[in-house]
């Protein structure tokens, strides 16, 4: 039985035999950023439901010693709790999955320097766990190994020289014996790449270029040279189907946002797509070859980057059981993509989008709004969604039981005119000008937005005041947990999205909860730490997110009383 | 210890040089913060900041600012952030807000994040961007 196929049917049984990486055993653990390798984040627990959520209390707290932007996802081996702070990361802790009693902390030597080479915030969103061993990423663009029992250093590489402005903030996937990662660097002319390594060694095994070099296929999409400095960063965790060997990563923005260079600078851009950027791609495990792409934003120039997670799921499409991969991307379009081919069954509007008209089914292509493509020296106003997108890198979860997907979402607009720029190599590429703090109507800036992505509708929402609001997690016990910028971490009903319970956890909520269950008890894990970058963009809104909630850092965990 | 005579620096040569090029020795000498920046009657940086007051130059400055600094220091310098809210350069250097801009800018703060935009934005980009940045000063 596949484990896709058995969380349909929400057998347990499914899930106990996956391969390495995948899935926790038995579904009690946490063993992976987005809770199984399809990135569904959901878990089949119900002793917390909805009937008693009321009563959630905190267990125990865990200071992180590390302030801004807290993105960490824990994860759960045994009865061992993995987390990561902000900062480089800072720390990496190991501790009693119970109790918080710590174990043993990781506290790397990160350069001060890294922190103008990271576009978005010193964030770390987690590790990820095969063999005793964790990897993790960093801000200075290397991965290591780690003995999970001790902490201790086994390997380190370096992914790419972070003076080019790149950095590693996201964890990497792991199959069989490889370590997969792709890199940030968007925002500063990098050329971005996805790279496997050794487990046992760190050495590498295969790099995949998301941008192709002059001479090799899809170059032509590209004008001139601008290749070169093309972007494509796969900076945020992909995804794995064991069946059919693919890994699938998000490839960024291309580089740099103003787009006179790198073709026409018109929405009649014909060849000039700048593949693979602001696509997804499905790469061979193995070799790390590019089996498909599907480009959902061709010729970027809004920021609408391509790197958001892919969740993959087994859906009733026309009375077929269809492999399918799904994906809210920035640019506001709800993606439903066969996953074993890469063909495009439905795309809407899961935000309001006003730059384009349509995805045409035929060419997969957006149906672009001319005049709200920015040009050079050419403003175009009121774009809806702004460059933080319909949802940003904040995770969606995908619940089999309601059928439904939760996808935290963006309600902004924005302003943007292209400008010439020099690259400079480690500073910022943009050759763009913008005015992020346009709030879009309703007097909402953020909404849990539930989705049914067969029949492409939505569902409920559930407005939230400012932007920035956390990931999603959705379990078996009917609930949708997640918090908001303000600090406040909230259950809500799956199924009606009423919200059940909330508790002021004091800093600004951004990841998506986790939840395990040990000797017998459900507990629900969430990281506090209110994003500070980001919201700078955004001048008075920001104002209003500095003062809704202070830095912070802190690892809340939740159970109900016995 | 067996180095030439010649090579020798004399206290007041050191002296000498604080005041005449403090920005240069807090390059090769890592002084204070306080004692980083150029004095404020320098007259090689106060020359060239010809835009001050130039309403045409604030506008074209404003700009500017928001292709190369809004995503550090917000949207018109509307910027959250207490260290990097450059409302703030007057309240927190006065007279010598100009100074401590310019050479900011063209050495960086690598450990806050400010890089060094030396060979990237010239002096009259610079100055025009420092133009807009006196027209939104916050109240001392």
């Amino acid at each position: 039985m596949s484990r896709l196929s058995g969380m349909l049917a929400g057998s347990l049984l499914a899930l106990s035999a996956l391969p390495l990486g995948a899935a926790a055993e038995s579904g009690k653990s946490w063993t992976i950023y987005g809770g199984d390798t399809a990135n569904t984040r959901f878990s089949a627990l119900t002793q917390i439901n909805r009937g008693n959520v009321s009563k959630l209390r905190v267990a125990w707290v865990a200071q992180l010693g590390s302030l801004e932007a807290q993105e960490s996802t824990p994860l759960v081996v045994d009865d061992t709790l993995f987390v990561t702070t902000s900062a480089g990361p800072r720390y990496v802790y190991a501790l009693n999955a119970k109790d918080g009693t710590p174990k043993w902390k990781y506290a790397p030597e990160i350069p001060g320097d890294v922190q103008q080479t990271t576009c978005c915030g010193l964030d770390n969103r987690g590790v990820a766990y095969a063999g005793g061993k964790l990897f993790l990423g960093r801000l200075d663009a290397h991965l290591v190994a780690l003995d999970a029992s001790t902490g201790k250093e086994l390997w380190k590489t370096q992914v790419v020289d972070y003076h080019e402005g790149a950095a590693i903030t996201s964890p990497p996937i792991l199959v069989k014996n490889l370590v997969i990662t792709g890199y940030a660097g968007g925002e500063y002319g990098v050329r971005g790449a996805i790279t496997a390594y050794d487990q046992d060694t760190g050495k590498q095994v295969w790099r995949t270029h998301t941008v192709p070099a002059a001479g090799e296929p899809a170059a032509e999409t590209w004008k001139n040279d601008s290749w070169k400095f093309g972007g494509g960063a796969a900076w945020l965790v992909g995804s794995y189907d064991p069946q059919l060997n693919l890994v699938y990563y998000g490839a960024s923005n291309p580089s740099p946002w103003g787009a006179s260079v790198r073709g026409p600078d018109t929405s009649d851009y014909g060849k000039f797509t700048n593949l693979y950027t602001a696509s997804t791609l499905a790469l061979d495990a193995d070799t790390g070859k590019i089996v498909w792409h599907y480009q959902t934003t061709p010729y970027d120039t809004w920021d609408y980057d391509g790197v958001n997670e892919l969740v993959l799921a087994d859906l009733d499409i026309n009375g077929q059981k269809t492999p399918v991969g799904l994906k809210a991307d920035r640019n506001g379009f709800f993606y439903v993509l066969n996953r074993q081919t890469g063909a495009l069954i439905s795309a809407q509007p899961f935000v309001m989008v006003n730059w384009a008209k349509e995805i045409d089914l035929k060419t997969g292509r957006p149906v672009e709004v001319p005049e709200r493509r920015p040009r050079l020296d050419v403003w175009a106003k009121d774009i809806c969604p702004n460059l933080f997108g319909g949802k940003n890198w904040e995770p969606m979860a995908y619940n089999p039981q309601t059928g439904l997907v939760y996808i935290p979402t963006f309600n902004l607009c924005m302003d943007l005119v292209g400008r010439k720029e020099e690259r400079k190599k480690g500073a910022f590429y943009l050759a763009e000008e913008f005015d992020l703090d346009k709030p879009g109507p309703g007097g909402f800036m953020s909404e849990m937005v539930a989705w049914d992505p067969i029949s492409q509708k939505r569902v409920w929402g559930s407005k939230e005041e400012l932007p920035f609001m956390g990931g999603a997690l959705t379990t078996g016990g009917g609930l949708v947990f997640h918090g908001n910028i303000q600090g406040w971490f909230k259950a809500l009903d799956a199924k009606t999205g009423e919200e059940l319970w909330k508790f002021n956890a004091g800093s600004g909520i951004s990841q998506g909860a986790i939840t395990y269950e040990l000797d017998g008890k459900q507990y629900v894990a969430v990281v506090s730490g209110r994003l500070k970058t980001p919201p700078s963009f955004l001048g008075h809104t920001g104002e209003r997110i500095f003062a809704s909630s202070p830095e912070g850092g802190a690892l809340f965990v939740f159970e109900l009383p016995d | 210890m067996g180095q030439p005579s010649g090579m020798q620096v004399r206290p007041a040569k050191v002296a000498a040089a604080i005041f005449a090029g403090a920005s240069m020795l807090a390059v090769f000498f890592g002084l204070p913060s306080a004692a980083r920046y150029a004095r404020a009657d320098d007259p090689a940086v106060s020359a060239k900041n010809s835009y001050e007051g130039d309403a045409g130059q604030a506008a074209t400055g404003r700009g500017l600012f928001n292709q190369y600094c809004a995503h550090c220091h917000g949207p018109n310098a509307v910027s959250p952030d207490p260290p990097r809210d450059l409302r703030r350069l007057k309240r927190s250097y006065g007279e010598n807000m100009a100074n401590v801009f310019h050479f900011t800018v063209t050495h960086g703060r690598p450990d806050k994040g400010m890089p060094n935009w030396t060979g990237r934005l010239d002096d009259e980009t610079l100055w025009t961007i420092f133009a807009f940045l006196q027209t939104v000063q916050a109240e001392p």
